[in-house]
């Protein structure tokens, strides 16, 4: 009985640890994106973090789309062939692309290229006391730090899936028609009829959105709340990953039942 | 506020728990205005602490921490950081910025708070590195200094802004004899020359007391005792003695709490 007791309050503490880890992440959120920023130099700082988080992600972004799109339509091409609709795989590439791939792989690539990188920074800049130094300098750390990257995480993460579907729909287009030889007619006029904007292309973007707000929000606030130790460090950044991959493909299923 | 009082930092009935652990119980400390106070204690008796309650990074459980006649713990974000600007802390690291030159770290208070032009920056930024005898490192990157080095660029950029309050955090951990030296120097030489009042946080009883107007000793949640510097060598209390003689058993044990020594080896419990 004592036993289970202990279990029950167990679940109990680790129950109310997560809504107030849920509390602090939200007010953190607050506080970090209202309010203007005192200094002149925001756009500077905003600048300086889009490079890092999305620029620099440019190039896994790329060539993961690049071989996505080729094997999509390598898979696509082998199963429509046998029903003689070959053509119909521009279509399958990119509406694959656009509605699920593109924001999801996206998203996740992210998690793990970016947000893994901004949890480090953050987590480090708490451990040396830098962010403590900020605050005594009176630079409130949440304007000064964490904006800047928040805000370079929503801008960039949406483009990437951009790129990302732009260059996958490219790659499939070479494996269909330059190598398996789809008439290249068809592959892009198909794709052309198939594809709507506003119920595939602006919700494919709608979803790439949500997913950078959720990646960014997690990989900024796990760098801010972690313990300030090496090992605190390093859990942060694997929490950033499993939460950030979790939060977007338990996301995209409900995004994918509200949309489609 | 220009509060013309004795006093620049008021302490009044501080209690401050963390983790269900007190580690100040209805504290009162005041720093007198001008003076270089040194705020010794054991480790891990809350002195950075403290520091960190003074800046407002900590909320007390209860009490006020008045600062030149502001109440900290009552301000709002916004009043709380123009106040810190009164307010320079050295951190135990240092905690310089990884990413900017020794000049532009100097700089960074400047950059952020005052609308200077860039040349007056420029001579600001050498003076306070000149102060702390590092001028000629002005290009060098944090990675490149040594930990006493980093320190005084630490020491030049928190008093980038003149602040009244400087509050140094263990500011002798770690040094060679040198540096502490030069630090012990300075810590004097600015509080004197810039008309600063300073918080010195340590355990590092000699070169604390060597130029510590004030002291008080702090230990077990309490203020144990405060006064001059020999008024305290001599002090009756065992354990402010203790403390001060650097005596290793006495009554702060030096034995962590635990079972007969005798029933420990005995007993065949693996532990």
């Amino acid at each position: 009985m004592g036993a289970m007791i202990n279990r029950l309050a167990l679940l109990g503490y680790a129950g109310l640890n997560v809504i107030a880890a849920l509390g602090r992440s939200g007010v953190f959120l607050f506080q970090a994106l209202t309010g203007r920023s005192r200094f002149g130099n925001a756009f500077e700082l905003l600048l300086k973090q889009l490079y890092s988080v999305g620029v620099l992600s440019l190039a896994i972004i790329i060539v993961s789309g690049l071989f996505i799109g080729m094997v999509l339509a390598l898979q696509g091409y082998m199963i429509l062939v046998g029903y003689g609709s070959e053509q119909a795989v521009g279509q399958m590439v990119a509406l694959t692309l656009l509605r699920e791939l593109g924001p999801v792989v996206t998203a996740l690539l992210f998690a793990g290229r970016a947000g893994s990188a901004l949890t480090a920074e953050i987590g480090l800049m708490k451990a040396t006391e830098q962010l403590s130094s900020l605050e005594m300098i009176g630079v409130d750390p949440l304007k000064y730090v964490i904006a800047p990257r928040l805000w370079a995480g929503f801008i960039s993460m949406p483009l990437l899936s951009m790129i990302f579907c732009v260059v996958g729909i490219w790659g499939g287009a070479m494996v269909a028609v330059d190598w398996l030889g789809v008439y290249s007619g068809s592959y892009w006029s198909n794709m052309q009829n198939a594809v709507e904007f506003g119920s595939d292309v602006i919700n494919g973007l709608i979803k790439a959105i949500a997913f950078a707000f959720v990646v960014t929000w997690i990989a900024v606030f796990q760098g801010y709340d972690c313990e300030p130790t090496s090992e605190g460090i390093s859990r942060a950044t694997t929490r950033t990953v499993v939460y950030a991959s979790l939060a977007v493909l338990g996301l995209d299923f409900i995004l994918t039942a509200l949309m489609f | 506020m220009a509060v013309s009082s004795e006093y620049i930092v008021d302490l009044q009935q501080i209690s401050f728990t963390r983790a269900e652990r007190v580690i100040f119980d209805k504290v009162d400390i005041r720093i007198p205005r001008g003076k270089v106070t040194g705020i010794m204690g054991p480790s891990g008796c809350g002195k950075t602490t403290l520091l960190r309650l003074i800046g407002a990074q900590l909320r007390p459980d209860s009490g006020a921490i008045v600062v030149n006649g502001q109440n900290i713990p009552e301000l709002g974000r916004e009043d709380l950081f123009a106040a810190r600007q009164q307010m320079g802390m050295l951190f135990q690291s240092g905690a310089l910025f990884t990413d900017l030159s020794v000049f532009e770290n100097v700089a960074f208070p400047l950059r952020v708070h005052t609308s200077l032009p860039e040349d007056m920056v420029r001579d600001i930024v050498l003076l306070k590195l000149q102060a702390v005898g590092l001028r000629g490192a002005h290009k060098l990157m944090p990675d490149e200094l040594s930990g006493g080095m980093k320190r005084r660029v630490a020491l030049a950029r928190a008093i980038a802004l003149d602040p009244e309050l400087m509050m140094y955090d263990e500011p002798f951990v770690g040094q060679d004899p040198i540096s502490m030296g030069v630090l012990v120097r300075l810590i004097r030489l600015l509080n004197d020359a810039l008309g600063l009042s300073s918080i010195v946080v340590s355990h590092d009883l000699a070169e604390t007391a060597s130029i510590a107007d004030y002291l008080y000793v702090v230990g077990d949640g309490q203020v144990l005792g405060h006064g001059q510097t020999d008024e305290l060598m001599n002090s009756d209390n065992p354990r402010i003695r203790q403390f001060m003689q650097g005596e290793p058993d006495g009554p702060v044990p030096f034995h962590f709490p635990a079972n007969g020594y005798i029933d420990d080896l005995l007993s065949r419990e693996r532990t």
